[in-house]
């Protein structure tokens, strides 16, 4: 392998990296919180058609946009069940990625495009030009986020408020903090990233929708927030290492000789097996707020 | 007579499962006055609180603050009209450091200018907690601090302690009552909930005492007794002190108890014991002593001296070098359950961390530790609920627990009602070696005085009996030897009789016997 391939799969690893990561430090902020929600890969799909239409309709800044909001409109209604009305948040999440399949399937259908949904090029966002390649400037922001986050979770009010109802929503409560308020920003926080993710699948990445084009991201995504221990900067290793592997299995199932020999499907399996085994090879003794999970009620 | 600060009138609460706490309380909160809340152990006086503070609807019944009626819908609506609670049980983040639990309870970021404001406050309170130690590693007694420290951190005008000195020191106590007096003096409004007669005739103006969720009297400090006082907790039937468990009465007298002694090889035997203190360092350091059946050995001390490590380690719930030999074999490192079934029972001094699953219902509590034991366990591992069932009664009538049911989660159950759940068990289990940390802690008077005399009891029937408590007076009551317990090592061992409080202090406080 040369130095130039190397090199390939490095950048196409930062662009695969991008999704998982921005999910996963969204839902650090959740789970910190106390909520755990499964229905991010469904939020990831949804987010990817809508900010795809977006785009459509008024270009990429509104393709961003409407994919966030996507997020953040699942995010609320998922903190208002579960948050408020003390629902059920395995249930709520599965009944969130049920209805985005239907959802976008029937979308694409009446698009007149079921199979594939092509974003045109003149929408999409337009990416950094570099020696190896164009470079979306969300990968920038997904290299900062988790920081951000890090910074906001430990050295913020807010950040204190978070962790509390998480950790033990009666002293937070006894303590004033508005616990199912926090809850609910919190969540829709996370799902909102979901959301950016979503979109800058669709319309930075691929550049097209598909009703396949999630791909279990959403829950690899919370397979690496496990892994971090809901420490928002390691979500960055999780994603890269999906992201890594995600790209030599693309890189592979090209060799010719390979392509023939090994049917795709196989390789593609690639990057899932080796992310839960480095993922859960690497779990060590991790933490999980004490209240995560549980719904809060004074009596 | 000042305009009361805070009127609640014909308060009653149902809880969500039927029982009635309230039925009917009038209540206010003056300005400038320390009221004392009394009442037997579910009583009301937690409910009657929370209700004040705002972290529970009244089901019936109004508040009136400053005279205009309120609804308090949260802990944060009632802060911000100045009504502040230490509540029974800690309201701390465990893995939030001190400091930041209190920055929580203040809404201020945890910062240096709050660092030297809470300094500040320590100081004035003589309430003492290293601030940037993870909650969860501080003792109880420590953790107590911090939840007054955080309250009174805020800006309060009517300050709720729901059985704040249970577990403090008499130092401790004396300094904080004196913050408490200067608070007053400032016309704060205070309400003040112990079991602890004494501190209610030293520090109220005034006392109301509650009985099955009514008020049953109300009378001016100055003009009433402990004797008037324990009769309005408990009724006409007032029981007579030292009440002793009838199956266990024994009149074996202290000589032969002695003479028993002599000749009688120690059941457990603790030899340069060392634990490691969660900071670094060693809270432990180095303790050796002997544990002989047919006596209680004390252990004295203010909280945070390594008591809880000491006790953790022998019980299996936390690492330790030396040895702790139990009736010869080695148990230090051991699980748990294994030191169940050598005869060792624990009452934990943090009964929500060790003592009970909150969630768990009564009488899935009441049988914690002994699930496989063959009589609640079938075939197939079933449980035989008719057998659990029949146990939790047991303990029920026995210790006077008062539960709303047997499948009522433990979290309904008053604090000292769990306390008496948790005694009752590990006492239940017929060991030979029991380890009590703070056993009566949060007990009323009588429950109190039962406990005691259920552990002389066992003592007289030649049990060995290890018992740490921040309660000196206890301490020098039941134990037949006493140890000292300063900064991980025993300052003095010796025995009551040799003692008197002025001594005990300065042994407490690091003078070495
Ligand atoms: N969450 C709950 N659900 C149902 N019943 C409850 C709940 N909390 C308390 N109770 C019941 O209400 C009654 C009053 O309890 P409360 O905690 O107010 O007593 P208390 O006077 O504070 O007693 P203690 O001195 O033991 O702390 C008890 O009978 C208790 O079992
Ligand atoms: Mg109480």
């Amino acid at each position: 392998m040369t130095l130039g391939y190397f090199w390939s799969i490095l950048f196409l690893s930062l662009h695969a990296m991008v999704p998982i990561t921005l999910t996963a430090a969204g839902e650090v902020v959740g789970e910190r919180a106390g909520l755990f929600n499964i229905g991010l890969e469904g939020i990831l799909l949804l987010s990817a058609f809508t900010g795809a239409l977006g785009a459509e309709a008024g270009g990429w800044p509104l393709g961003l946009l409407v994919g966030i909001g996507t997020g953040a409109v699942v995010g609320l209604f998922f903190g208002l069940v579960n948050a408020y009305w003390k629902g059920n948040q395995l249930i709520t999440g599965v009944g969130i990625n049920l209805f985005a399949l239907g959802f976008v399937a029937f979308g694409l259908q009446a698009l007149g495009t079921p199979g594939f949904h092509d974003v045109p090029r003149d929408v999409r966002l337009p990416a950094i030009q570099t020696p190896v390649g164009g470079l979306s400037p969300i990968v920038l922001l997904a290299l900062v986020v988790p920081f951000a986050i890090h910074w906001f979770l430990n050295r913020t009010r807010a950040g204190l408020w978070v962790r509390a109802v998480g950790e033990n929503p009666e002293a937070a409560d006894v303590a004033g903090v508005p616990v199912e308020l926090v809850r609910l920003l919190a969540t829709t926080f996370g799902a909102a990233l979901a959301g950016l993710a979503g979109a800058y699948m669709a319309i930075s990445w691929m550049g097209s929708v598909t009703k396949e084009m999630a791909a279990g991201r959403g829950f690899i995504a919370l397979a690496t927030v496990v892994f971090s221990g809901l420490r928002p900067i390691l979500t960055l290793a999780g994603g890269f290492i999906f992201g890594f592997f995600d790209s030599l299995a693309t890189w592979i199932a090209n060799i010719p000789g390979v392509k023939e020999a090994v049917p795709w499907q196989f390789v593609s399996t690639i990057p899932y097996i080796a992310t839960l085994l480095v993922v859960t090879g690497v779990i060590g003794r991790v933490r999980f707020p004490k209240a995560l999970g549980v719904p809060y009620r004074r009596e | 007579m000042p305009e009361p600060l805070l009127k609640a009138e014909g308060i009653v609460k149902v809880y969500p499962d039927g029982t009635v706490a309230l039925r009917g309380v009038d209540f206010d909160i003056r300005p400038g006055e320390i009221q004392g809340l009394l009442g037997e152990n579910g009583a009301g006086k937690t409910t009657l609180t929370k209700i004040i503070s705002g972290l529970l609807p009244p089901t019936l019944g109004r508040i009136l603050l400053g005279g205009e009626p309120v609804r308090l819908r949260s802990p944060k609506e009632a802060l911000a009209r100045g009504i502040g609670m230490v509540h029974q049980h800690f309201a701390l983040v465990d893995d939030f450091t001190v400091l930041e639990n209190i920055a929580l309870g203040t809404g201020r970021p945890a910062d240096r200018a709050l660092r030297a404001s809470v300094a500040e406050l320590m100081e004035r309170t003589g309430l003492r907690v290293p601030l940037d130690a993870p909650v969860e590693n501080l003792a109880v007694g420590e953790r107590q601090r911090v939840e007054i420290l955080k309250v009174l951190s805020r800006a309060v005008r009517i300050l709720i302690l729901d059985e704040p000195t249970s577990v403090l020191t008499p130092v401790e106590t004396d300094e904080l009552f004196g913050f408490l007096r200067r608070l007053k003096g400032e016309g704060v409004g205070i309400v003040f909930i112990t079991h602890k007669l004494r501190e209610v005739l030293e520090i109220t103006d005034r006392v109301t005492v509650l009985r099955r969720g009514e008020v049953v009297g109300e009378v001016l400090t100055r003009e009433t007794s402990a004797e008037e006082l324990a009769r309005m907790m408990v009724g006409a039937e007032l029981r007579p002190r030292g009440r002793r468990p009838v199956e266990l009465l024994t009149d074996i007298p202290r000589e032969r108890r002695e003479a028993v002694r002599t000749g009688v090889e120690p059941v457990l035997v603790v030899e340069d014991l060392r634990v490691p203190a969660e900071g670094g360092g060693e809270a432990v350091k180095g303790i050796s002593f002997e544990l002989y059946p047919g006596e209680i050995l004390g252990i004295a001390g203010v909280e945070g001296n390594g008591q809880t490590e000491l006790v953790e380690a022998i019980c299996g719930l936390r690492g330790g070098r030396g040895s702790a030999r139990l009736r010869g074999r080695e148990i230090l490192g051991l699980p748990p359950l294994e030191l169940y079934r050598l005869g060792l029972a624990h009452i934990p001094e943090d009964r929500w961390k060790y003592g009970l699953i909150l969630s768990f219902t009564v009488a899935e509590n009441s049988i914690l530790g002994r699930q496989r034991s063959p009589r609640f366990l079938g075939p197939l591992t079933v449980l035989r609920w008719g057998e659990v069932f029949a146990h939790a009664r047991e303990l029920i009538a026995r210790f006077s627990i008062q539960a709303p049911g047997l499948e009522a989660p433990a979290k309904s159950l008053s604090g000292g009602n769990q306390q008496k759940l948790i005694v009752g068990r590990e006492l239940s289990k017929e060991p030979d070696v029991v380890i009590a940390a703070q056993p009566t802690r949060g007990l009323d008077i009588g429950a109190a005085e039962y406990i005691r005399d259920l552990l002389l009891g066992l003592r007289d029937e030649g049990k060995a009996i290890l018992l740490v408590s921040a309660d000196l007076d206890e301490v020098l009551e039941l134990s037949d030897r006493v140890a000292f317990m300063y900064e991980g090592t025993f300052t003095a061992v010796t025995t009551p009789a040799e003692l008197d409080r002025e001594r005990a202090g300065l042994y407490m406080g690091g003078m070495r016997g």
